[in-house]
């Protein structure tokens, strides 16, 4: 933490925190209450679902459920706020939704993918956003797939190799730009580098680029507006955002890269009450706190007249190191401004509360 | 001889005696008095003077005044007493000389003390501020502590406070559904059963919701999200999208390839490619097709596959004068002396090859396989087994599956076991 002439700068305050006795993977806040769902693997290779309670500084347990097999990912992002339904993949390539008052049988069940999958989004529920609720996974089998909880078995969309093509590991997707019923983009960050834009209003390929280290977290700004800024994190301590409002022909999205720790970033998260703000979390156990600034113009015209995106600028408002294992996952909590959830590979989940966020 | 100075005045009361001293145009300075309990001296090279004073004095109390020409000295007696005479008459020389010495000694003595006394001094003033600034830091360490403290209480407050809000509000909201509920299930009692055949997943959640208390809010949802389905746009309709991805020209990700090796090594086929040596007398006889190097190297392969030998060693040896970049060739010139049994030159030819193969990348893996295997076959036949195993094993290195490397290699060792053993 900074010393006092930083005591104007937001602070990372570690508000609880709890040992764990597996593996955790994922966590995230349960929408409109004071929980946290954590998702993990056991060591004796089953998945564990942990549901806990903040009350006065520590956490409390409220439900275990064991499944099967070891759950990788999740997200509440396609559920209504009533149902607040989990959506789970896990180290076996199936998609489940589970009712946690019910969590014996699941509402929805896929084996979506040949492989583990690595990341989910859910878009439509929450209200956030509009159109249908859908999930999208990225597995490691090169596929990236979305589902509609109404529809059994096939997926609605689904992104793949072509045939004969050597397959390439996705690590990560992201929804975004839903801001009306038909539009919707899915991105995806795959382990060579790749990170391709699908638009499924059209069903195409609407962008891809390629980074060089492998894309480990992507995340639009706001997955309910017209696409704004798209936050790309990589091995090696790289991210890069990029702007999405101006699509050159040829150059695609302008960007603005950070080279920010030496180790990999593994999260990034947009802070819901401002878009301009979001943290990520590396390899080395640290959290950096991001803000973002406008260019002054943000499109320009290059030589042949075509519009050109400028990107802006981030500047790193605050860090602090938690911990010696990666802090794999990463959630804030879309009640409370500042209150975030971070869970690492020391077994160990941690409520933070990032303060003065308001004066930025 | 020094200018005795004596024409001092002086005067005296109980406690004090007043001396004045004119100094006859000289210039004094503090440094030259002199002054001990019974001795004063006032030294400006060439004059003196010097005085044994009657009674010890207070020397350090005792003043003098420099001013116009004189100096005024005012000596504090020690035991206040009227004295006959300012200084002691009738004093012998060993007396006086004593009594300087003595004079001295004691300066020194005093002086030293007064420095042990200043170092003292010193030391304990160091201490002192080393110990209050350490209390200050102290202090601003505290203060910054306090302030951390109480952020983290604020919010923690903060937080409770929230959360005893959001509590309440569900409460409220609860107990309003469960109203809304009541009126609604008259309303949706014939519409229930439509819906229940129309959509099949709601199905089975409404049998198992329907029983359960779930903070009110399952039994509601079966109802709303039937009449939202309506809202809800229809699941998309299936389609696929094919992707490639960027190929790279060595199939592995950034992390996982030796970048800087690969790239010198393609620049390096690139020039090779594109040297061309500057003997155009000769060449200018030669068809276009005859210049370019690799159609030349084409043709050298095809008199190898023939067994024309000595034509494809001239196709390559043309080519090599047009370019003598391409490892390739060489490669190939040695196979062909090998064939011939020029085996030194196949030895070159070998080496020449492997230079060029520099640096070693998986790109041009099976061209040095071939280099090393072609060089330790000549090696070898020329009966110089260690060179030719040596090698053999560096093809093994390379290439560590291939069999008849293998076999090759186990053979030259059998040979020189049975060379030594013979010699």
């Amino acid at each position: 933490m900074s010393a006092a002439p930083g005591l104007e700068r937001p602070q990372v305050v570690s508000h609880a925190q709890q040992s764990l006795s597996y593996t955790i993977f994922d966590c995230k806040w349960v929408p409109r209450s004071a929980r946290v769902l954590c998702l993990g693997s056991a060591a004796r290779g089953s998945g564990v679902v942990q549901l806990y309670e903040l009350r006065a500084a520590r956490l409390e347990l409220l439900r275990e459920i064991e499944k099967p097999k070891p759950i990788k990912c999740g997200t509440f992002g396609a559920t209504s706020l009533q149902q607040r339904y989990l959506a789970t993949g896990d180290f076996d390539g199936n998609l489940n939704i589970w009712n946690l008052e019910a969590p014996e049988i699941p509402v929805y069940s896929v084996k979506g993918h040949k492989e583990i999958i690595n990341s989910i989004d859910g878009v439509g529920g929450l209200g956030i956003g509009e159109g249908a609720p859908e999930i999208v996974t990225g597995s490691r089998d090169g596929t990236v797939k979305v589902w509609d909880p109404r529809q059994k078995d096939t997926p609605v969309a689904n992104m793949e190799p072509v045939q004969g093509e050597s397959k390439r590991d996705c690590w990560t997707v992201a929804f975004g730009n839903a801001y009306n019923q038909e539009e919707r983009v899915v991105c995806a960050g795959y382990d060579n580098g790749d990170i391709k834009l699908f638009d499924l209003k059209t069903m195409s390929l609407r962008w891809e680029t390629n980074i060089k280290n492998g894309v480990c977290s992507v995340e639009f700004d706001r997955k309910d507006i017209n696409m704004n800024k798209l936050v790309a994190t990589s091995l090696e301590g790289k991210f890069h955002v990029f702007d999405m409002r101006t699509q050159h022909p040829t150059k695609g999205f302008a960007s603005v890269s950070e080279k920010a720790q030496k180790s990999t970033i593994w999260q990034v998260r947009h802070l819901p009450q401002n878009r301009d703000i979001f943290m990520t979390s590396g390899g080395s156990g640290s959290l950096h706190l991001w803000k973002y600034e406008y260019p002054a113009q943000r499109s320009k015209k290059d030589s042949e007249g075509a519009e050109m995106g400028v990107a802006g600028s981030v500047s790193l408002l605050q860090n602090v190191t938690l911990s010696t294992q990666p802090i794999s996952s990463l959630d804030w909590s879309p009640d409370k401004k500042g209150l975030c959830v971070c869970g690492a590979f020391d077994q160990t989940v941690r409520v933070l509360i990032v303060t003065k966020l308001n004066k930025i | 001889m020094p200018l005795w100075l004596r024409e001092q005045r002086w005067q005296q009361t109980l406690s004090a005696v007043y001396l004045s001293l004119p100094l006859r145009g000289a210039r004094a300075t503090p440094a030259s008095i002199f002054c001990t309990e019974r001795y004063l001296k006032v030294s400006i090279p060439p004059f003196l003077f010097e005085a044994i004073l009657y009674a010890p004095i207070d020397d350090t109390n005792s003043t003098a005044k420099i001013e116009n020409g004189n100096i005024f000295f005012t000596l504090y007696k020690k035991e206040p007493a009227m004295w006959d005479s300012l200084t002691l008459e009738n004093v012998d020389k060993e007396k006086l000389q004593y009594l300087r010495e003595n004079a001295v000694l004691k300066a020194h003595e005093k002086a030293k003390e007064e420095r042990e006394a200043k170092k003292v001094m010193k030391e304990e003033h160091k201490k002192y501020a080393l110990e209050a600034t350490m209390k200050l830091e102290e202090a601003e360490r505290k203060r910054i502590e306090d302030l951390k403290e109480k952020e983290r209480q604020k919010v923690t407050k903060e937080l409770e406070l929230w959360r005893n809000q959001q509590k309440e509000a569900d409460k409220y909201k609860s107990t309003q559904k469960e109203r809304e509920l009541h009126q609604e299930i008259g309303k949706l009692k014939e519409r229930k059963n439509e819906k229940m055949n129309k959509t099949t997943i709601p199905n089975e959640r409404t049998s198992k919701t329907k029983h359960k208390h779930t903070k009110g809010h399952g039994s509601c949802s079966m109802f709303s999200q039937n009449l939202k389905e309506e809202q809800l746009p229809a699941p998309r309709s299936a389609a696929t999208i094919k992707v490639n991805f960027t190929p790279r020209v060595f199939p592995t990700a950034l992390r996982e390839s030796r970048v800087a090796e690969e790239e010198e090594w393609l620049h390096k086929q690139a020039e090779a490619r594109r040297t061309i040596s500057a003997d155009l007398s000769e060449l200018e006889d030669l068809k276009e097709e005859e210049k370019n190097p690799d159609w030349l190297k084409d043709k050298g392969n095809k008199m190898f596959a023939m067994g024309n030998y000595l034509a494809a060693v001239n196709a390559y040896n043309l080519a090599l004068r047009l370019n003598n970049k391409l490892p390739l060739l060489y490669l190939n010139r040695a196979a062909c002396h090998l064939k011939l049994r020029n085996l030194h030159k196949a030895i070159e030819d070998s080496s020449k090859a492997l230079e060029l193969l520099t640096p070693p990348v998986p790109d041009n893996e099976s061209a040095r396989v071939k280099a090393y295997v072609r060089r330790g076959t000549a090696f070898c036949q020329l009966e110089l087994y260690t060179e030719g195993l040596q090698d053999y094993e560096a093809a093994l290195k390379i290439d560590p599956k291939n069999k008849n490397i293998e076999k090759d290699a186990e053979k030259i060792r059998h040979l020189i076991q049975g060379t030594m053993q013979g010699s």
